[in-house]
């Protein structure tokens, strides 16, 4: 940390407090800003490059710290990411370094009260009861599932040194969908080149909303240069504010959009021959098939006007190569429909006729940073002998789903058949953010020990046999991070900007302590830095140069061109044997999602989700200073048309009843000509029902509260918009 | 001497308040205090529909009705144009309040009032307004209009007509212009 400032005596001081007193409160000086800031007004100012914990983009920023407190952060202006930029999130999100609610030593749930244990007598317990558990049940009955961060790769390492196939990331209530579609078609995810499109549409992704720093910045910057914008969403959503057409299409029927538009450009020529010729198989069984959706027959489903379809069609045909459709992240077709995957399929198919795929204006495959291995010198441990028994990779159960993130919403299940036993949570919430709590939460309760380490008492902390609190982002090291990889490889660290307030570990740290408890430390005889400086070697930058910029351009730069695609043909597969030989279909077929509201019932809706931009999902609204958006501009409500709200008597703020199969809750309304009528439209991660989140606690709805158990049959995501309610006047 | 000011397009605007929490960090301020206001607007029907968020703050009127009616002189105009108050001398007598047509002050838990300030102590030192780094799609552009070659000196002279003042009849002469659709 080279460019840190002196240390002072009120840093030592905090320090030693934090050690002597596990349950140590902030003093009002850290707590009221105004007051610490008058106090520290000419302490000297250290500028820390950091990486940004307030959501999963881990922006690459800029900390700004007084006396060992920090004050503000800034966008580091060089990073792919976020292009100096810093979002509503990232500013707020610091204040929970001195959040009341921080967790301030390990945790033993003892007669149902949280008693403060130590480090050592934490890890030598859940060790002892792990092994036992193990040894009666093998090691498959231990999982780990977390939102993976940079070093993710030493929570699976660990689970295979138990001997688990068991990591599970939070992907199938998110995205896995998405990135079957991509891979089943193209082999691979690939980004955006938004900055270069002169077309650019984008189908149920908000990266105004669910922000995208990087993304914001390229579509402004293409805006400047004349590209059209056009934003396909039942929703105005905040993207839809700069667009040149909002289409408001019918919840669930993209893929219809999708199957016209690749109708058009077949039938009217327009699709890019020599592309088609030379680097895809299948173009002839597409074509057959997609002769059955004229853009009338899609205008009945989706309600996209057919000369609307044509018209844009026919645009983004005129601009390609360099026109694109986004490719999507959680949004319309993350996670969200029974027809998800061949929507995306769809999308990718219709991408790579507009000849787009790995070319300048279109989509491309950023070259990644090869990072270092850990052996030789640290032997990697074998690996599980068995499949998961969430069913992913396997044929007959979820053939399509993802073998690498696992079926996060299976993991209940799976405790309820007693196949898991026990297991960790880390930076994750799953009570809060996975399908129909009360099954979620009988899963996670039947197992013989839960393990989580977080910063807060989450919803899942809170049934917790043991927590173990992790150090606030700003207050710990971590390991080497790609996230910032464009058209410009690009590696950054997170590091610590200032000392830890309370007794709270790294996230590495943590993993390499348990498996020296738990018996397999041979796997993990290395520290964080010696690992970071092993992971750092072949890329020829030294650590504490990577400390002190933050971030730093490795490797070749991107270029332009079709290359060999990672799919078995190595071209883009209209046509998938991989999928007909599972048993699907080879080419996308018109599929109706799972369930359609009742048009008979004035009552009936489709519930639909998506985030706020000043709000990443559940873990962010105990944050007081974005919840005071929310208050102040009265943002906790449910949207809904209109006409709609008008033909049930409601008016805005008026109280209404929600019930689906599984849930039932009370929320304000808020009516809107900016809604597809067929839905109703509620913000992400409110709803918090741990008492120990003061700020959220009871705070609004979530819709994992409405959304019964499904599992999509191919890839197993949870198919998050398949919810019909019954709105009424409550 | 600089004469400061700044340029909002609207139409960028997607509301996602960054800038409100940025100026909240660089200025101290606790979590219902903001400098920094957003007016959300919808036009038409379903489904020709449109919203327009309006970023509203301090406007730095040159005919400051906040300073004409300050007993005590703390709300003051300094020769840079930024308007600001003066806390030691401020009796909290919410006048200014009352005369600002744009509802843009704040009355602090101490007693004293607040309002955006331009982040002038930050830009004297070569920084720039934080709601202005922070903005994701370029919403503001800030600067002394009376550098020829500053960027918003620049966007006055070659888009002047597309230019206007906020409650321009009340004759504020507010420091920020605000870009026509």
């Amino acid at each position: 940390m080279a460019t840190k400032g002196p240390l002072v005596s009120r840093r030592r001081f905090l320090q030693g407090a934090a050690l002597s007193a596990a349950t140590l409160s902030l003093g009002p000086q850290l707590l009221d800003i105004r007051s610490w800031a008058k106090e520290n007004q000419d302490a000297p100012l250290s500028r820390v490059p950091t990486i940004c914990g307030g959501c999963g983009n881990r922006c690459a920023i800029f900390a700004y710290v007084k006396n060992n407190r920090i004050w503000r952060i800034e966008g580091h202006p060089e990073a792919n990411g976020n292009r100096g930029l810093v979002c509503t999130k990232g500013h707020g999100y610091i204040h929970d370094l001195y959040s009341p609610d921080r967790i301030k030593s390990p945790l033993k749930r003892v007669d149902g009260v949280f008693q403060p244990i130590s480090w050592e007598q934490a890890y030598k317990e859940i060790s002892q009861k792990i092994n036992l558990i193990l040894m009666l049940n093998g090691p498959q009955s231990i999982f780990w599932i977390n939102f993976p961060q940079p070093n993710h790769t030493y929570a699976l390492r660990l689970m295979h040194a138990l001997g688990s196939p068991h990591y599970f990331t939070h992907g199938s209530t998110c995205y896995t969908a998405r990135n079957a579609g991509w891979n089943y078609t193209v082999g691979k995810l690939p980004l955006n080149d938004l900055a270069n499109s002169r077309y650019i549409m984008i189908i149920g992704r908000n990266p105004a909303g669910g922000v995208n720093l990087g993304q914001m910045a390229e579509i402004t910057a293409a805006r400047r240069q004349g590209a059209k914008l056009v934003v396909l969403d039942p929703r105005h959503n905040e993207t839809a504010i700069l667009a040149d057409e909002w289409l408001p299409i019918k919840p669930g029927t993209d893929l219809a959009f999708l199957l016209a538009m690749i109708h058009v450009l077949i039938k009217e020529g327009l699709y890019d021959r020599d592309f088609v010729r030379n680097n895809t198989t299948g173009f002839g069984e597409l074509a057959k098939q997609a002769i059955n959706y004229s853009p009338e027959w899609a205008e009945n489903i989706c309600e996209i006007p057919a000369p609307t379809i044509i018209r844009i069609t026919r645009e983004m045909a005129a601009q390609k190569p360099k026109a694109l459709i986004h490719r999507g992240y959680h949004g319309a077709f993350g996670s969200q429909y029974l027809n998800s995957f061949q929507t995306v399929r769809a999308l990718a198919i219709a991408n790579s006729l507009l000849g787009n795929i790995n070319r300048e204006g279109g989509l491309y495959f950023p070259p990644m940073p090869e990072l270092g291995e850990l052996q030789p010198k640290h032997p990697v441990p074998e690996g599980p002998k068995m499949q998961k028994a969430d069913g992913t990779g396997t044929p007959g159960r979820f053939p399509l789903g993802s073998y690498g993130d696992g079926i996060a919403h299976a993991i209940p299940e799976l405790a309820l058949r007693d196949e898991l036993k026990c297991g960790f949570v880390y930076h994750n919430n799953p009570l809060r953010t996975n399908p129909n709590p009360k099954r979620v939460m009988a899963g996670y309760k039947k197992l013989e020990l839960l393990v989580v380490v977080d910063t807060v008492l989450s919803e899942t902390a809170a049934i917790a046999h043991y927590v173990l609190p992790e150090s606030f982002y700003l207050e710990r090291d971590e390991a080497v991070d790609t996230r910032h990889t464009g058209k410009k490889c690009q590696i950054t660290i997170q590091q610590q900007v200032v000392s830890p307030l309370f007794d709270t570990k790294p996230g590495t740290q943590i993993i390499i302590d348990l498996a020296q408890h738990l018996g397999v430390g041979r796997y993990f005889d290395f520290n964080l830095e010696e690992a970071n400086r092993l992971r750092l070697k072949p890329l020829g930058v030294s650590l504490e140069e990577l400390k002190e910029k933050g971030l730093a351009a490795v490797g070749d730069n991107w270029k332009d061109g079709f290359q060999k695609l990672a799919t078995p043909s190595g071209k883009v597969e209209l046509y998938s044997a991989t999928i007909e030989k599972l048993g699907y279909p080879p080419v996308p077929l018109w599929q109706e999602p799972l369930v359609s509201p009742d048009l008979k019932d004035i009552h009936s809706f489709r519930l639909l989700h998506g985030k706020q931009a000043f709000h990443t999902h559940a873990m962010t609204a105990n944050q007081p200073y974005l919840m005071a958006i929310t208050e102040r501009y009265n943002l906790l409500c449910l949207l809904m048309n209109q006409a709609r709200g008008e033909a049930l008597g409601l008016q805005d703020g008026d109280l209404v009843e929600m019930k689906s199969l599984v849930g039932e809750g009370k929320i304000r309304v808020k009516l809107t000509e900016g809604l597809h009528p067929s839905c109703v439209w509620l913000p992400s991660g409110y709803g918090i029902f741990s008492k120990h989140l003061k700020t959220a606690y009871d705070m609004g709805l979530s819709y994992n509260d409405f959304l019964p158990t499904l599992f999509d049959p191919t890839v197993g995501h949870v198919m998050a918009s398949e919810i019909i309610v019954q709105v009424k006047k409550a | 001497m600089a004469r400061y000011g700044m340029i909002i397009d609207g139409s960028k605007c997607v509301g996602c308040y960054a800038c409100r929490v940025a100026c909240q960090n660089l200025n101290n301020l606790r979590e219902k205090e903001a400098y920094n206001h957003l007016e959300e607007t919808h036009y038409g029907k379903f489904p020709d529909f449109a919203r327009v968020f309006l970023p509203v703050q301090c406007q730095h009127c040159d005919n400051p009705p906040c300073v004409s009616v300050c007993p005590t002189g703390a709300s003051q105009k300094r020769k840079d144009g930024v308007v600001l108050v003066e806390k030691k001398d401020c009796i909290g007598c919410k006048y200014c309040i009352a005369a600002c047509p744009y509802n843009v002050r704040i009355i602090k838990k101490e007693g004293y009032i607040e309002k955006c300030r331009f982040c002038i102590e930050f830009v004297e030192q070569g920084g720039k307004p934080a709601c202005m780094t922070t903005c994701m799609t370029g919403v503001r552009i800030f600067g002394d209009l009376d550098d020829p070659g500053s960027e918003i000196a620049r966007e006055v002279a070659k888009n002047r007509i597309r230019l206007q003042q906020f409650k321009v009849t009340m004759n504020t002469q507010p420091r920020i212009f605000y870009r026509k659709a």
